[in-house]
């Protein structure tokens, strides 16, 4: 807790000329559900659900939320970005589709077909966790190494499709964060289907984004160890770059403390934007969680989810909109020791298909 | 920018029923200056200085301000940017800002320990504390090949007299031991171990903070040899250890490259010397909200309360035994340093109002009237309102 931080709540700076007019859904982690609110931070619709985020949360083209929910005594709940149910609920709260699978967690992707591809956790054979480098020795939990499967599941729940990591990952070329547990392996954090059905994916504790060749399953572009450091939400752009959220915990080197959006084209593996950097040492830091989103003005949003900080900047890095969050904790900690932390953030603009019961 | 975290300065927090009372001197990095300020906000005294902060000053007990500024950076000696803290020259002041006393101290950096003689104790990254290959090869952990130029430069340690000169020094590298002082797998092998913090102890020896090997170290005075070894598996390039009256050592724990997947936190921990056991430890509540990359610092006062600095977020506060914070001041003065507008104070250092230092000094109210009105008590009292245009 600190006084002169959370003394600072709401939309505390909005330059309506420059940020990119819309809604903005979020998930905090001491929340149950989702909250939708407008530029100046009134809430325009909130979903409620029994369970804690776990984590990400998304406006269907439908109006409805979809929302992965953290059970809460799951088999890995310890791990960070547990989850456990997908769940669908339509714009006035009610749940319309649920998908249980107890080893489910951080995020997912629904595809135009209404399949969905979820990310869950798989044991990594003995055979191969041995070889696997990184980490600190004994530390795997009970003894078992995680690793991790995408599948995609249809509407009644059957698998479609899956990958499963430790197949297609040679645990020499993908070494683990010298400094994490080895409790896992990669900790994929994010899966987005592309428009040629490939997947780009985010191996958190790997430190690499890679896009998954669906037909095949074999990696055609990665990248990433040497400058990535526990990054989230890798996206692709409309001109074919990738922008991802570059955490920057456990960097390599000395650790200054900063975190940046960097925006990379594939073909020659160079940044050819960045948000945040040395430039913002101490400034802009969140170690887990956050996303980045670019919006169709160009501008960037991005959300510092340590610090429950949701902002969004211009091509040149200059502040357009910035909002604290502000919303009551359902822990029951005395009011003033609660966690601001947000788990992800995204803006709908108003045309929006899913807004147009706003 | 953010107006989230630039918005609020100055005193943001007092409760005078729970909060040791007294004085706290800081030098905001990058400035020109260093401050008194008193528990509401008061500024009592203002030294200006020709150098930057290199790292810190402190008041003496005969009231003068020892300032160690910042002559050549990392760059102008040709090192790289993780030899952050240099200062090079020591200043000695009075109340009212007269140059007493000064030396010239080149690669001095970090820390330094005014002794109850006279003599000032410093760390030193003088290239005549280089590691010798033969020994440099066998410096385990770090990055491969981040050597500077080749070399791994390893710290000093110099005791100058009055006069400036050199009575005692100490070379790390003939004392550490490669197998057990292992610099951390994510850290450059530029150096080995990286002190940051020095402190003569009540027996006479020394206690240092080794930043890359993530350990603090005590070395005997006679034969330099490490005599003990502090904290280790549990800190994360800790700064400012220090010594209690009760025997034990006070820690700020960092937390960067923290051996755990959890958002970066640091500590203010008690040690035992003599079971290397936890006895207290600070945590915000949630953690994170506590966290700070760079230096940090801690100090155990009077009452029990513990003073400490959040260097990045230029905040100081006094938290009780239980963790209560009763009292938070956020340094009202951006200056430039890393890179950015940033009001980082290194280290703040409590004076009770029964210190010898302060002993017949005008400690008046209005000394600082224009100070007062712009930085002061009630300069930061409106209610930050959002800027929405």
């Amino acid at each position: 807790m600190s006084y002169a931080r959370t003394s600072l709540k709401g939309v505390m700076y909005y330059d309506s000329r420059r940020a990119y007019n819309g809604l903005t859904l979020f998930t905090p982690v001491e929340g149950r559900g989702a909250w939708l609110i407008d530029m100046l931070g009134r809430t325009l619709n909130c979903w409620q659900t029994p369970y804690a985020p776990g984590c990400d949360g998304r406006l269907l083209p439908t109006g409805s939320l979809l929302y992965a929910a953290k059970i809460p005594d799951g088999p890995l709940s310890d791990l960070e970005g547990a989850g456990g149910i997908l769940m669908e609920l339509d714009w006035d709260g009610k749940v319309i589709w649920k998908y249980e699978d107890p080893y489910l967690h951080d995020s997912f992707c629904r595809l135009g077909n209404g399949n969905t591809m979820v990310l869950r956790w798989v044991e990594v054979p003995q055979e191969i966790a041995s070889k696997v480098i990184g980490g600190d020795p004994g530390t795997e939990r009970d003894g078992i190494m995680w690793g991790d499967a995408i599948r995609e599941i249809t509407p009644s729940g059957k698998v479609a499709w899956e990958w499963i990591a430790h197949e297609h990952l040679n645990p020499e070329g993908n070494i683990g964060c010298l400094v994490c547990p080895r409790s896992e392996w990669t900790h994929l954090n994010a899966c987005e289907v592309l428009e040629d059905d490939n997947i780009l994916a985010s191996f958190m504790k790997t430190n690499t984004i890679a896009i998954i060749e669906k037909k095949t399953g074999n990696i055609k572009w990665q990248w990433g160890p040497g400058e990535l450091a526990h990054q989230h939400s890798p996206t692709m752009l409309d001109n074919g770059n990738i922008l991802v959220f570059d955490n920057g915990f456990h960097p390599y080197g000395f650790p200054w403390g900063f975190s940046r959006v960097l925006e990379v084209e594939p073909k020659t593996k160079a940044m050819v934007w960045a948000y945040g950097g040395r430039e913002a040492t101490t400034e802009f830091y969140s170690a887990t969680m956050s996303n980045c989103q670019r919006l169709p003005n160009r501008n960037t949003l991005i959300c510092e989810g340590n610090t429950g900080r949701i902002f969004e900047v211009d091509l040149k890095g200059k502040l357009v909109w910035e909002f604290s969050n502000n919303l009551p904790s359902d822990k029951p900690y005395p009011a003033q020791i609660r966690s601001h932390m947000v788990y992800s953030a995204y803006r709908y603009g108003m045309d929006y298909p899913g807004l147009k019961k706003v | 920018m953010s107006i989230v975290k630039t918005a609020k300065k100055g005193v943001t927090f007092y409760n005078p029923a729970k909060a040791h009372q007294g004085y706290i001197l800081f030098a905001p990095l990058g400035g020109r200056d260093v401050w008194l300020i008193d528990m509401e906000g008061n500024f009592l005294n203002r030294w200006q200085m020709p150098y930057v902060p290199g790292l810190h000053g402190v008041l003496l007990p005969n009231g003068n301000l020892l300032y160690a500024g910042q002559v050549k950076s990392a760059e102008e000696l040709g090192l790289s940017e993780e030899f952050s803290g240099l200062g090079g020259m020591f200043l000695e002041l009075d109340w009212d800002g007269n140059l007493v006393w000064k030396a010239e101290v080149p690669y001095q950096g970090h820390d330094f320990f005014p002794m109850e003689n006279g003599h000032i104790l410093y760390i030193s990254w003088e290239p005549a504390g280089i590691i010798p290959d033969e020994i440099a090869a066998k410096v385990k952990g770090g990055r491969p090949s981040s050597e500077l130029r080749g070399k791994i430069w390893g710290d000093s340690l110099i005791e100058i007299d009055r006069d400036g000169n050199r009575v005692w020094e100490w070379r790390a590298y003939k004392h550490l031991e490669p197998e057990i002082d292992v610099i951390c797998p994510y850290e450059n092998r530029s150096q080995w171990p990286y002190l940051n913090s020095v402190w003569f102890l009540r027996d006479g020896n020394i206690l240092l903070s080794a930043r890359y090997i993530s350990t603090a170290l005590k070395i005997d005075y006679k034969t330099g040899k490490v005599i003990g070894r502090y904290g280790q598996g549990g800190l994360a390039h800790q700064h400012d250890c220090r010594e209690l009256e009760n025997g034990n050592i006070l820690i700020f724990d960092n937390g960067s490259h923290r051996h755990e997947y959890k958002p970066s936190y640091s500590r203010s921990i008690e040690i035992d010397p003599k079971t290397n056991k936890l006895v207290w430890e600070y945590k915000a509540s949630p953690p994170s909200d506590f966290y700070t990359a760079h230096s940090g610092g801690n100090q155990r006062l009077a009452n029990g309360n513990t003073l400490i600095m959040e260097t990045d977020k230029g905040r100081m506060f006094q938290v009780t035994p239980n963790g209560e914070i009763v009292w938070e001041y956020v340094n009202p003065f951006y200056r430039y340093t890393f890179h950015r507008f940033t009001n980082m104070v290194w280290r703040a250092h409590f004076y009770d109002a029964d210190y010898p230092g302060l002993r017949g000094k005008d400690l008046s109210l209005g000394r600082y009237f224009w100070e007062n009105k712009l930085w002061g008590p009630g300069a930061f009292n409106s209610d930050i309102k959002p800027c929405l245009f």
